[in-house]
């Protein structure tokens, strides 16, 4: 069966309204950084700037800088501070929250123990506790243990946060791939551990990279954890520090934008590369 | 070692018989899921029995008086008062207007990626770039747009002569809240079509053939043949719509601050403990949302066991 004509120009007509509207508030963003403060108070608005400009991404980017006699406030100077912040943290969290969910992922599918059952019923519970609902208690413990404003209290929360979701995907993607490799080197003579390392952790690699991106892109924009967390700019992200100029530079819209368009550069590339590989472990998500 | 042959793990039967490799596979089981489990030990299961002693102790920060056990007078509060009424009235409404809009945009956003054309996977690509985005600049880039003063929807309008004056889009809590949830959606509504579209797929074409045969036109078809396979799938995007509604926060806090108006019950907690802080009471109520989240989840699922029977 063919497509008719109404139903092609339909779907031409759906592809147009998705491209709208998943890149229109990205593609305006973009503009307005590199418009000046004039061009987006224009009324009606200038779509394009009369005149494009980096200085925006000049004032964000560039440590202390002097326009018109003003230099860059602080809170602007520490834009830089704050990028690496988040660019750290979510490193860190990534590994170390992949790292413990690719072996747990495997252990529960593949192999057999005492308490197996019971672990994994309490691991899947705590995918139905909200985070927010261990917010006070979580910074209770984390005071006590001078962990607030610390990178290690961070990760610690994020890696709590993630583990579940991250150990119940590599589970069902674990369950999927063929056990054939596994059993032949097992008659082989190998044991148990290096079975795993050497023949089904190479297997896992799309579902590894698939899960990295997914609590990358969680962890990354991560607000109101850090909000408490993380107050000062020894850790603050990136996230938090843009609320901050959105209270303070209200009249400077395209810094703020610009200083947005920034933060959303890493988590929108490692989204367009791993796309596939992000599909393919959500859809498997709802089974 | 040969001996032990793998089955897959749900295999019923398997000989009880302790041998080395057994042992070992026991062994080495719980040395890899045991780094999961102490974190999930110490940051949740722990945090979540400090919480719920929280929730039932007077814990005020603010004005230095010694803690007392109150049992369940902070839950008793929270449902009594007229700021968690009003914030559980604008959830109520951050959830109804953004799971009504995922579910049928996601559905037709589905349904238009649902049979492969050519750059498919360069628009799979596009759609999915909201998903990743974070909340925080999601919602500054849709600040550009509604700003009431020079946003760009203002003066889109006033150029298409639609309006003759800029409006203040804010104005009323109830546009607030449905625009704010629109803006939510912008970055939920990728994912809910995916996962609507991995339901499409498991649909077999030869279903659409043999309707077609019967003379089913393209809407009956959908109704008849698409609608009821595709359930599960509906279930299961509801459930995700739902519960990332219900703790909506980062979207209010750009677009409109912590605005009385437009608070949902996420934001009213965070106020409550670390604006207030009142620990006793913010931890009931994020109890009380918690066991919200939980309700919602089950019974969407028990609803899908229902309609798979």
């Amino acid at each position: 069966m063919y497509p008719s004509r109404v139903q092609r120009i339909v779907r031409v007509l759906g592809v147009v309204a998705i491209i709208a509207w998943s890149l229109g508030p990205v593609v305006l963003g973009l503009i307005t950084s590199v418009s000046t403060e004039a061009d987006v108070q224009a009324v009606p608005a200038h779509w394009l700037p009369e005149a494009p400009t980096l200085a925006s991404y000049q004032t964000l980017l560039g440590g202390e800088v002097v326009q018109g006699g003003i230099r860059t406030p602080t809170e602007v100077r520490a834009f830089g501070s704050a990028m690496a912040n988040t660019a750290i943290v979510t490193v860190e969290a990534v590994v170390v929250c992949v790292v413990v969910s690719v072996l747990a992922g495997y252990a529960f599918s593949r192999l057999r123990f005492v308490g197996r059952k019971v672990a994994f019923i309490a691991l899947v519970v705590t995918l139905e506790v909200p985070v927010f609902a261990l917010l006070a208690p979580l910074f209770q413990l984390m005071a006590g243990a001078h962990l607030i404003d610390t990178q290690l209290g961070l990760v610690l929360v994020y890696v709590s946060a993630q583990a579940p979701l991250a150990v119940w995907l590599l589970y069902n993607y674990c369950r999927e791939l063929p056990q054939e490799p596994e059993e032949a080197a097992m008659i082989d003579g190998c044991g148990r551990f290096a079975v795993f390392w050497r023949i089904a952790l190479p297997q896992m690699r799309s579902g590894i990279a698939a899960v990295s991106a997914i609590v990358m892109l969680s962890v990354w924009g991560q607000f109101l954890v850090p909000l408490l967390f993380a107050p000062t700019i020894a850790t603050k992200p990136v996230t938090v520090l843009i609320t901050e100029f959105v209270g303070k530079y209200s009249s400077n819209q395209p810094l703020i934008v610009a200083a947005g368009m920034l933060a959303l550069l890493p988590p929108a590339v490692v989204a367009v590369a791993l796309n596939r590989q992000i599909r393919g472990m959500l859809s498997g998500w709802s089974n | 070692m040969t001996g032990t042959a793998r089955r897959p793990a749900s295999s019923p039967r398997r000989p009880r018989v302790p041998s080395r490799a057994r042992l070992e596979e026991a062994r080495l089981g719980w040395l890899l899921v045991l780094p999961v489990v102490a974190v999930i030990t110490v940051l949740v299961f722990y945090p979540l029995a400090l919480g719920f002693g929280l929730s039932l102790r007077s814990v005020h920060y603010a004005s230095g008086t010694p803690e007392t056990f109150v049992g369940l007078k902070n839950y008793l509060d929270v449902l009594s008062r007229p700021e968690s009424i009003s914030a559980l009235l604008h959830t109520a409404g951050y959830v109804l207007v953004s799971v009504i809009l995922e579910i049928v945009f996601g559905t037709l956003i589905a349904l238009v990626l649902d049979r492969a054309f050519r750059g498919r996977s360069i628009l799979f690509a596009i759609l999915i770039l909201p998903w990743a985005l974070p909340g925080i600049v999601s919602g500054l880039l849709w600040t550009r747009i509604l700003n009431p003063d020079n946003g760009l929807l203002n003066s889109l309008l006033l150029q298409l002569h639609v309006i003759d004056h800029y409006q203040v889009w804010f104005s009323s809590p109830v546009a607030s809240i449905v625009l704010i949830a629109i803006v939510h959606v912008w970055g939920v509504i990728p994912l809910i079509a995916l996962i609507i579209l991995s339901g499409l797929q498991s649909v077999p074409a030869e279903l659409h053939a043999a309707a077609a045969v019967d003379g089913a036109g393209a809407g009956a078809q959908f109704r008849f043949v698409t609608l009821p396979l595709i359930r599960p799938a509906v279930a299961v995007a509801l459930t995700i719509g739902t519960v990332a509604a219900l703790g909506i926060f980062d979207e209010i806090f750009v677009l409109n601050g912590t605005a009385l108006g437009t608070r949902s019950i996420q934001m009213q907690i965070y106020l409550t403990t670390f604006g207030q802080l009142d620990f006793g009471r913010g931890t009931a109520f994020a109890f009380l949302l918690a066991l919200v989240t939980l309700v919602v989840s089950i019974a969407y699922l028990r609803g899908l066991r229902r309609a798979a029977v």
